[in-house]
């Protein structure tokens, strides 16, 4: 039990968040440091599938009680109803991942109101409160795939096959290339195939499309390797251009994301490299920091013990900025990535 | 009141012209996008030197022939009178338990790993059980196609998402990927297979009893059941043999994307709408062709292939799409001279 664990100070806390949690809900009368909901952005990628996993796998390490967790499927609005929903269940805690730093505000306030810590995952919001903020850089994602890129790739043309350009993420990841891109190797051309709602069928067409007015491509980067890698691979298998790493005509690949089928790929040299994003480290360490707030703790800038810093990036707003790391035939099988400990 | 079915959907449109003039019409609608699309291809090949050579058009097709076998299924049951918005679903859900029976447990699927005949044949079973159910609702029970179906969509995209458990499924056996890996000329098996699923059904519906039944069904049901034509019966055969088109569809897109994810065909509906009614079928049924439907199915194939060709940037994208369609429409209204409807 979570109040064994903790220590006396840590239950003369809890007590007293269950009693507010008693008054919130109109005396119900149990002794526990409360429920924890967790919003996931959708079912339907590998990535966040995994997260989902690790997040009920690391509630139960870690001695916290979850509610169903709920699917906001890319929708600030159903976001906002299933915080609410958790909040009327009793949930104490909440962990959600904003589509938009700037539409987190309605979740953050109907929280605020009924006394539940948040912890953010992923997207950090624009302003608190929030307890603190889990994610990777996604800039860094962008601009560690540039660099890759520059390195291996001397001149022609490179191609970023985007997510979606209404979330930050998508965003981020396009900005970081194609300001890194510019900035450090002008000998190379940039080309986009842009995605609705980071759809593989698109991103096939479009790729599909590029070959015929560029076939000598010599770079790609993919900004989620769940929903686009499959795709690629198919149109370049088609028109015959998928060539392993070292062979003439090779196009250097950089995917984001880390799932195993990515791993696979980089194995067989269809792609080069990916950047793994730590669906792992984002459940353990939103669980652990969503559990020491409920207790009362109050995080501040500086290191952590996990190889990380915690920064200040807004007024009231600490971001934990763990490391994504690029993953390449050298590392690729390396036990410390999560794709490889499935 | 005549008892052939054409005098029957003539009667039922309350149309007050000579036949003759009516035919001239109907031509002119089936031909209406025709100038639209040639002003597009020549505004390909002055932005992108790539547009018109035979590599891009084989891409155009390929990218197409999903969209062209579910907006077959859906211009029929528009046709006939009715709407389908589950078709999106089936294109996803049936693809998905077809591989789920075949793949390992390892490989996310259920673990019977039956053979992969099985699977394919199932993937089709399954496209055709969704019709037969949603026409059961519909035809049988009487309850409305567009709530019935809207329900449908949710349930199947519901259900793919829990059989699947959300994942992805790679890995299939090489069959789920013959419609887009085997060509033929060149070109992809869906490609042909798309077109002679038109072809067909563009002959049938002018030709043959049971295609100008859907007309007479679509235009005025009573009318058609006076004129001796077997409303529920044929209405019914019409959602199963979408059901299958849509299947087919799915298999198509599995075959194009060479993975099934759980969100496959999500959305695809709006586009599927946007293809038929820009190629003239009615959405108050009776009126419409094939050779329309292609035509729209065509056109937004060439607008996307354009903008991607043009690099437009990615941030106006879809408002540029948005633009391009209406203004085809526009042109359309003008050459043809006949109202849209």
């Amino acid at each position: 039990m979570t109040l064994l664990k903790s220590g006396p100070a840590a239950i003369a806390r809890a007590l007293l968040v269950a009693g507010a949690a008693t008054l919130a809900l109109g005396g119900a009368a149990s002794a526990e440091s409360g429920k924890v909901a967790v919003d996931l952005t959708t079912l339907t990628s590998p990535f966040w599938t995994s997260y989902n996993k690790y997040i009920i796998e690391e509630a139960k390490a870690q001695g916290v009680e979850l509610l169903e967790p709920f699917n906001s499927e890319f929708d600030t609005a159903k976001q906002i109803t299933g915080v609410q929903n958790a909040l009327s269940l009793g949930a104490k805690g909440i962990i959600f991942s904003p589509f938009e730093s700037a539409a987190a505000g309605n979740v953050l306030k109907a929280a605020e109101k009924a006394g539940a810590k948040v912890v953010a995952v992923d997207v950090a919001p624009d302003n608190g409160p929030v307890a603190i903020v889990v994610r990777a850089n996604n800039l860094a994602y962008g601009e560690k795939a540039c660099k890759y890129i520059g390195d291996h790739v001397k001149e022609g043309a490179v191609l970023q096959i985007m997510g979606d350009q209404a979330s930050i993420n998508g965003r981020d990841r396009g900005n970081g290339f194609r300001d890194c891109i510019t900035k450090n190797y002008p000998n190379l051309t940039q080309l986009e195939v842009p995605t609705k709602a980071w759809s593989g069928e698109d991103a096939a067409a479009g790729l599909d499309a590029i070959l015929n007015s560029n076939p000598d491509l010599k770079a790609i980067y993919m900004h989620a390797g769940g929903v686009f890698l499959a795709p690629t691979l198919q149109t370049l298998k088609r028109k015959g251009l998928l060539k392993p790493a070292g062979e003439e005509g090779h196009i250097v690949i950089v995917s984001n994301d880390g799932i195993p089928q990515e791993f696979d790929a980089i194995r067989k040299g269809e792609i080069d490299a990916t950047v793994s994003q730590p669906a792992d480290l984002y459940a353990k360490y939103g669980i652990m920091y969503l559990k020491e707030a409920m207790d009362g703790k109050t995080f501040a800038p500086g290191p952590t013990d996990h190889d990380s810093n915690i920064v200040e990036v807004r007024p009231g707003v600490l971001e934990d900025q763990l490391a994504a790391p690029l993953v390449t035939k050298e590392n690729v099988d390396d036990k410390s990535f999560w794709a490889n400990q499935l | 009141m005549s008892t052939t079915p054409t005098a029957a959907s003539s009667a039922a449109l309350g149309s007050a012209r000579s036949p003759s003039s009516r035919a001239l019409a109907g031509r002119i609608r089936d031909l209406a996008l025709l100038p639209a699309l040639v002003v597009l291809v020549i505004a390909g090949a002055l932005v992108s030197p790539a547009f018109l050579t035979q590599a891009n058009i084989t891409t155009i097709l390929t990218s197409s022939a999903a969209l062209a076998l579910v907006v077959l299924a859906e211009s029929l049951i528009i046709i006939t009178g009715k709407f389908d918005l589950s078709l999106e679903s089936t294109a996803g859900f049936a693809p998905a338990i077809g591989a789920l029976v075949v793949l390992p447990v390892a490989s996310n699927g259920f673990g019977l790993e039956l053979p992969t005949i099985v699977g394919i044949l199932l993937v089709l079973a399954i496209g055709a059980l969704v019709g037969f159910v949603n026409g059961f609702l519909i035809v049988r029970l009487q309850l409305n196609a567009f709530i019935v179906t809207l329900a449908m969509l949710i349930i199947l995209r519901g259900m793919l998402v829990g059989a699947s458990k959300g994942r992805t499924l790679f890995d299939l056996p090489d069959a789920f990927y013959a419609l887009m890996i085997v060509t033929f000329l060149g070109i992809p098996l869906a490609v042909w297979l798309a077109a002679l699923a038109f072809l067909i059904a563009g002959i049938v519906l002018k030709y043959h009893r049971l295609g100008r039944a859907l007309y007479a069904i679509g235009g005025n049901p009573e009318a058609a059941r006076a004129a001796g034509i077997r409303v529920e019966r044929i209405t019914w055969g019409v959602y199963v043999l979408a059901g299958v088109l849509a299947s087919i569809g799915g298999l198509v897109i599995t075959g194009y994307v060479g993975a099934i994810s759980a969100n496959q065909g999500n959305g695809m509906i709006f586009t599927v709408f946007a293809a038929a009614v820009i190629g003239g079928i009615s959405l108050d049924g009776g009126k419409g062709t094939m050779f329309g439907a292609l035509t729209g199915v065509l056109l937004l194939g060439v607008v996307q292939n354009l903008l991607t060709l043009a690099q437009v940037p990615s941030f106006w994208i879809q408002a540029i799409y948005g633009a391009i369609i209406l203004g085809a429409l526009m042109v359309a209204r003008l050459t043809s001279g006949t109202p849209q409807n």
